[in-house]
């Protein structure tokens, strides 16, 4: 017999659970992590197509990469026809491929599902779809469940935003993408939950009177909203849903634009458009393993040869020629995390030619992200007021998802609703664990 | 400067909005503070090496290997003589041959040989050291080779300053030179040519248990820098046993001591250490090449039998988990063959064979392999290892 099981298929980070009717069971599907039970949303996929999640796709990543030997060959890979009014002919075009590069980590699987004119990526020889790419996750991650499980698991409740994108077609789309990506990683029956509405199922598993609750998710990917009625199971009611595309990864870029590129060469180097075009691409996780091309190389070599910012132009080849992107975007959200219970921290990365050290303070965080305290301010306004509730007749307002934690909105919940009805809720596991409730209840 | 003032400013707000802030923001630039001081001290130390001229001499040490090398390459293929005079190179030197027969302790016992000689003369002492048997590389006097230890060091030195013993004469391994002495725990895996490394693309390693490694040649400086380039073997018990340059089409070859013989396209491994053959528990490899086409490879067993296959034969492997093609079959194993030596070779080539006895001789690798076997008259007891004198090494040698 096989089991429903519910899945948080999260922008940073996901989650198994199964529930029996009386107790939720999370998972532990990722033995390296230091929470077992949440496993990071990475995909690392071998030269020799072997694929890894979670953990294991780090370590692998990490050994693998960082400082390893380079060689760019350049390979074919198609023609243009060029036409003229009387003329005619075919160019080879040629990219430079390095091909000593024993694999390829990908992160935030879930923001491409919703990234417009994002349909997928080439990795070495074969193309991977948006698609492809989740149900490679998916299916590793189900084949991890099965094995604590010990039992095959042939339906799923998947959780989803509220919305995937502002336009109806696009968040069409990218729901239908994952449902075929579950179905193609072995799941049979495929159902969705809004994520929101997940964690309300889960907290409502704690409270012994009905209520007016606002569950605030604010994850790596998006800010979803559900103002609802619980308590009591059969008079359960959503009154609103409503969400954004603001959440961590948003932050994390603020923090690069706002504080790190001045360590590349922003503000030192002015009259060279292509490094210029390098250190813009540094906040962008898929534009910048993009760079480490050898005539960007190059260019970089030339520039610390001609003494413009030697020292910036030496850390950004580091930063680019090293593999050392995805370090230094865990060392920024690590460093965001931080201000989550402390007044500074330090954000750093010493490798070979790169020696960053910035001293960041809350207040600095607040001042770079106050612009989206007010989107998200709106946005939980509009829901509100959309659900026809006043915030005095709101009981609780359930925060979930690690952007949750941050001072900043926490402060602004409290503004609004009052202290004491702010509950904060396991912010990695709650909306698998309400997907698990959904999956039951539909099981 | 501004933009700093500005962020002082900045952590003055975050001690004023909380003050409890302010002592860990303290704490953070005073470690900071440390660091920057240490490395300060750093810098200024290697600024005084600088200033007194330590680094130049590292320098000028490295730009004269350089110039070494690039001397070698020119004499080797015969740059125009034009060019040469322009070019402020050494004085040319005349290149003799010299073989090298050399034990896992690091003993290296050198002779200059010519081409009349055939007998070379007798290793009085112990053939087996520490369970290996000796091995032997012919290689120009004026060359220079990468010795690699078990332990994954490595370092060079020239041929020639490898102190020499005299040909006919009766060489004990407590007279051999000992040029770079293992140090504790590690031997001497293998001694290797370095003079066509410009020109190659990889090293590739193999362990005694058939483990392969592939290394870009590009990495030469740091390796050689650092002296050291790897054990190149997954298991804690396995060891290096031998190196070889390869070009980018290559293959790659080796043979175990039953009698195993595996191919390998270079450009198909990893560049990491990988497992490449399954061997029983008493198998081991004992020889490594890169056969070339117009070669034909050579498999010597302890009895003095040559099996000689077309380079054509080699079978190619991509599997982890190859057997290895069998040379002869499991009856012959059974009664005790055993292989002691493998290379790809040329009939104008010359082979050195040292036998249980000591006695080094020499013999045409054409009638060899025409005879399928070492003569009888050469060899006093069972061979115990082989090695390859080139043609083009012997002919430039001997001008």
């Amino acid at each position: 017999m096989s089991v429903k099981v519910g899945i948080d298929f999260g922008t940073s980070n996901s989650g198994v659970a199964v529930y029996d009717g009386a107790r939720v069971r999370l998972l532990p599907v990722d033995p390296k992590n230091v929470l077992p039970e949440v496993i990071k949303t990475v995909l690392y996929i071998t030269r020799d197509y072997r694929s890894l999640i979670g953990q294991e796709a780090v370590e692998n990543y990490y050994r693998d990469n960082v400082n390893r030997q380079r060689r760019y060959v350049k390979q074919w890979v198609g023609e243009i026809d060029v036409r003229g009014a009387d003329m005619h002919y075919v160019r080879d075009i040629y990219v430079y491929v390095d091909e000593l590069k024993p694999g390829r980590l990908l992160q935030y699987l879930k923001t491409a599902l919703r990234k417009e004119g994002y349909e997928g990526t080439q990795i070495f020889e074969r193309y991977y779809s948006v698609g492809d790419l989740a149900k490679t996750y998916l299916s590793l991650l189900k084949q991890r469940a099965e094995g604590v499980l010990g039992e095959p698991i042939e339906a799923v409740t998947l959780g989803r935003p509220v919305k995937f994108s502002e336009s109806p077609e696009q968040d069409h789309k990218a729901q239908e993408t994952l449902r075929s990506a579950a179905q193609a990683a072995g799941f049979k029956e495929v159902d969705f939950e809004l994520e929101p509405i997940a964690a309300a199922l889960d907290y409502e598993q704690s409270i012994k009177k009905p209520q007016n609750v606002v569950i605030f998710d604010f994850g790596g990917g998006t800010l979803d909203i559900a103002v609802m009625r619980l308590g009591e199971p059969n008079k359960r009611k959503v009154y609103a849903s409503g969400g954004v595309d603001i959440a961590g990864s948003d932050f994390d870029r603020a923090v690069i634009e706002k504080r790190m590129l001045s360590h590349f060469g922003l503000g030192q180097v002015k009259l060279q458009p292509e490094i210029m075009s390098m250190i813009h691409a540094i906040p962008d996780w898929m534009a910048l393993p993009e760079m480490g091309t050898p005539i960007n190389k190059n260019i970089l070599d030339k520039a610390i040869q001609a003494g413009i910012s030697p020292v910036r132009m030496k850390a950004l080849q580091g930063l680019i020629y090293n593999d050392l992107a995805f370090t230094f975007y865990n060392r920024v959200e690590t460093g965001k995390i931080a201000l989550s219970n402390n007044g500074a921290t330090i954000i750093n990365l010493e490798d070979k030619d790169i020696a960053l050290w910035e001293l960041y303070t809350r207040h600095q965080f607040e001042t770079d992200i106050y612009h989206y305290l007010i989107d998200v301010e709106k946005v939980l306004l509009d829901t509100i007021t959309k659900s026809g509730l006043e915030p005095g007749s709101i009981d609780a307002v359930v925060k979930t998802g690690g952007s949750s934690s941050i001072p900043l909105f926490t402060e602004m919940l409290i503004r609004i609703f009052g202290q004491e009805k702010v509950k904060q809720s396991s912010s990695f596991t709650s909306v698998v664990a309400g997907l698990a409730i959904k999956a039951k209840m539909q099981g | 400067m501004s933009s700093f003032s500005h962020k002082i400013d900045e952590w003055m707000k975050e001690a004023e909005a909380r003050p409890e802030s302010a002592v860990m923001i303290v704490k953070l630039v005073a470690r900071r503070l440390r660091e920057l001081t240490e490395r300060n001290e750093e810098l200024l130390t290697e600024n005084i090496a600088l200033q007194n001229g330590t680094r130049v001499e590292e320098y000028q040490k490295r730009i004269a290997h350089l110039e070494y090398q690039l001397d070698l390459l020119k004499r080797r293929f015969g740059a125009d003589e034009s060019l040469l005079t322009k070019l402020p190179t050494a004085p040319p030197e005349i290149s003799t041959l010299s073989l090298l027969i050399y034990n896992s302790y690091g003993r290296i016992l050198r002779m200059e040989i010519n081409a009349e000689a055939q007998t070379l003369g007798h290793l009085a002492d112990e053939t087996l050291q520490n369970s290996e048997q000796p091995r032997l590389l012919a290689v120009p006097s004026n060359e220079e080779v990468l010795l690699l230890f078990t332990s994954g060091r490595v370092s060079t030195c020239a041929v020639d300053s490898i102190s020499m013993v005299e040909i006919g004469g009766e060489w004990i391994w407590e007279r051999a030179a000992l040029d770079d002495e293992p140090r504790a725990g590690e031997f001497l895996a293998c001694i290797m040519p370095v003079s066509r490394l410009p020109l190659s693309e990889f090293f590739m390693q193999v362990s005694r248990r058939g483990c392969v490694k592939k290394t870009v040649t590009s990495m030469a400086q740091s390796i050689l820098g650092n002296h050291y380039l790897g054990k190149g073997a997954l298991q804690t018990s396995d060891q290096p046993f031998d190196i070889a340059l390869c070009q980018k089409k290559d293959r790659f070859a080796f043979v175990t001591i039953e009698g195993k013989l595996l191919g390998l396209d270079v450009d198909e491994p990893s560049y990491s250490a990988e497992d490449r053959i399954k061997l029983t528990a008493s198998d081991y490899v004992i020889a490594s090449f890169v056969p070339h086409a117009e070669e034909s490879m050579l498999f010597v067993t302890q009895t003095g039998k040559v099996i000689n296959r077309e380079h054509d034969s080699l079978e190619l492997s991509k599997s982890a988990l190859a057997k290895g093609h069998a040379l002869i079959p499991p009856s012959r194993l059974e009664q005790g063959v055993r292989f002691i030596g493998a290379a790809s070779v040329r009939e104008t080539d010359r082979i050195a064979v040292l036998d249980s006895q000591g006695k080094l001789n020499i013999h045409e690798a054409g009638s060899v392999t025409g005879a399928g076997s070492i003569e009888a008259e050469g060899l006093t007891g069972v061979a115990v290892s082989i090695g390859v004198i080139r043609a083009e090494t012997w002919n430039g040698a001997n001008p």
